[in-house]
């Protein structure tokens, strides 16, 4: 009977219910897209990580620090026989010495990377270097990022000094043409960075066949003076940022979870300072007081499932077609995020069902707490419309 | 020993003050009588004088600061909060000034509203209902909701609601304050027909002076106390 009287009461208000509804749903669409959203930022940023620079882990020469750039010349070493044998889709020669350019004659310290041209495990805008052969002209071609042209102001065909060192300690300086601005979708190898053909680097620091590391997409077991780092070692900074991130996520879901119960409990609050009168009633009745919480947390409970019923109907439309048109995050090329395109939400269904059901629960006991004021409330002031004021 | 066989409440020095603010106010004052069952009868004074506070006290909504109120032999005073609901449920019928009536329910709803609640299923109750709702005149609005109607209508929809489940004891507060002088006439016609074909005691409070053309007996309170008690004012009638 208490079920019968509760949906009787909460389908018969009419738009009242509805609006309440609407609140909560629009509540829970937000919760589970911002959660979403975060979750594909966070895929997309390990993702374009692994394709554009670590890949399946570094084969490095030992003592190589990409935040030592001094030490940089101190560790290269020949590319070893049993990683020359992978095939170019399984690995990634990567030279990285230090250099300075000299945009408007002024010193910008760059980080000089040349990648082997054959290589198909990373992801690289270089297709430019490739019209190039072998042999060093008298410009050598680079590719810079969008970021670094900017903070550089350099654009395509630009001819810019470039100095560095070689092998045994002699400083050479040449002119490099910027043969292309890439689109980095990864700004940790955009910023501050000139990209070379391998071969034209290992030639103008007279290095030949030596590397820094080799990306390889699977680790192939220990080889002879190198050291193998694995995407995690390689990532653990992005990796400590994503896991603050999920501890803000976390934050950002309590609030919305606030939010949420906040708009259950101030609509019940409002439900029974406007229906005082009518509890006021039913315990003249002879309802008791415990029956008449019962109902009422039916009620909240009625519209927690219809809040769920209406986030699904205009959630999940929403959802697809948010997925079909993504989130420009462009502008955080200026932040540490190894992002700069367009975000996907990344749906996960585990994630999406605990907080459904942890929503459902919080929205009852955000339903019931403020009914539990009627157990309290003096029926003649509540028939008067004067018990909460 | 007090004769309970025909008398149905009995207040004994009833006392009941309110704090205001800092201030005690003392709504009635050592207040003894007795209603007895089947009565018709009033209580009658100026705003103040403790005619609604002795109705809510009487029917259990309210508790009185010193003295007792026995329902038969029953003291209300030592019953707890579900005894009480349980008491105004199985033996009080309200009737308010206000209608009080549950604005999402059907006038067929409002009045099965107090047999579900004694655990009665509708199928089975469905014609007591009709019967009640056709006694108050109100057949062709059965299925109309309380804002669809006058308000002479809703206090008949209230009269039937109180009187569907045979209650002892209906408590009217103000039952006329809202109506003109035709509806009041009509509703106080009709609760004294009620109160002699079911046999429920019928006590009002008012100050309208249409009532004690009708009432029995009539209790006359002055800053919350008694100061006349008349029976026998209408004889039978």
């Amino acid at each position: 009977m208490n079920w019968d009287i509760a949906s009787k009461n909460f389908y018969r208000q009419g738009m009242r219910a509805f609006l309440n509804v609407l609140v909560t749903a629009l509540s829970i669409i937000s919760l589970i897209f911002m959660l979403s959203l975060l979750n594909g930022f966070q895929a997309q940023a390990t993702r374009n990580l692994v394709t554009t620079d670590v890949g399946g882990g570094h084969y490095r020469a030992p003592g190589f620090d990409i935040l030592s750039p001094t030490e940089w010349e101190d560790h290269t070493l020949r590319t070893p026989e049993s990683l020359l044998k992978l095939p170019d889709g399984d690995k990634a020669e990567v030279l990285v010495q230090q250099g300075q350019l000299y945009p408007n004659r002024r010193l910008y310290p760059v980080q000089i990377r040349g990648v082997s041209m054959d290589q198909s495990l990373l992801t690289l805008p270089l297709d430019n270097l490739k019209n190039f052969n072998a042999q060093v002209g008298d410009a050598i071609p680079a590719v810079v990022g969008v970021k670094m042209a900017r903070k550089a102001h350099l654009k395509k065909d630009d001819l810019i000094t470039l100095k560095w060192r070689d092998k045994s300690g002699a400083v050479d300086a040449r002119d490099i043409q910027i043969v292309d601005v890439g689109d980095m979708i990864n700004p940790r190898i955009d910023d501050g960075v000139v990209w070379l053909r391998l071969d034209h680097l290992q030639s103008m620091t007279d290095r030949q066949g030596e590397v820094s590391w080799v990306a390889v997409r699977d680790y192939t077991g220990p080889v002879a003076g190198f050291e193998f780092l694995s995407i995690e070692s390689l990532m653990a900074d992005l990796l400590a940022l994503l896991r603050q991130d999920r501890v803000n996520s976390k934050i950002l879901w309590s609030i919305l979870m606030i939010l949420v119960c906040t708009s259950v409990f101030n609509t019940q609050i409002l439900n029974i300072f406007k229906r005082q009168k009518e509890i006021g009633t039913l315990m003249a009745l002879g309802m008791d007081s415990k029956r008449i919480v019962r109902i009422f947390t039916l009620e909240g409970a009625l519209a927690a499932i219809w809040a769920l019923v209406v986030a699904g109907l205009l959630g999940i439309p929403f959802f697809i077609w948010f997925q079909s048109i993504g989130f420009d995050v462009s502008h955080l090329s200026e932040a540490s995020f190894p992002i700069r395109e367009t975000i996907y939400p990344d749906y996960q269904p585990k994630e999406i069902f605990y907080s459904l059901v942890i929503v459902f629960i919080l929205i009852i006991v955000a339903a019931w707490l403020p009914v539990k004021k009627i157990t309290r409330l003096d029926p003649t002031l509540a028939l008067r419309g004067r018990a909460i004021t | 020993m007090m004769n309970m066989n025909k008398i149905l409440i009995k207040l004994n020095q009833v006392s009941k003050v309110f704090k205001v603010g800092e201030e005690n106010f003392t709504a009635l004052h050592d207040v003894s009588l007795e209603i007895d069952s089947g009565a018709f009868m009033s209580f009658v004074g100026p705003s103040g004088s403790g005619k609604t506070t002795l109705l809510n006290l009487i029917g259990g909504l309210d508790v009185p600061t010193t003295g007792n109120i026995y329902f038969k032999e029953e003291g209300l005073s030592s019953m707890s909060r579900e005894q009480m609901a349980r008491y105004r449920r199985e033996n009080i019928g309200f009737i308010f000034q206000t209608y009080n009536l549950l604005p999402v329910y059907s006038v067929f709803e409002n009045v099965l509203f107090p047999l579900l609640l004694n655990g009665e299923k509708e199928k089975d109750v469905r014609d007591r209902v009709m019967d009640i709702v056709t006694k108050v005149g109100l057949e062709s609005q059965v299925k109309k909701r309380p804002s669809q109607l006058s308000g002479g209508q809703c206090q008949r929809v209230a009269i039937a609601r109180a009187l569907v489940k045979d209650p002892l004891l209906i408590l009217a507060d103000e039952p006329t304050a809202n109506l003109d002088s035709k509806n009041s006439l009509q509703i106080l016609e009709l609760m004294r027909e009620l109160n002699q074909q079911y046999q429920a005691a019928v006590v009002f409070s008012t100050h309208d002076e249409k009532v004690t053309r009708y009432v029995r007996r009539e209790v006359k309170l002055e800053d919350g106390k008694v100061i006349s008690d008349n029976n026998n004012l209408n004889g039978d009638s």
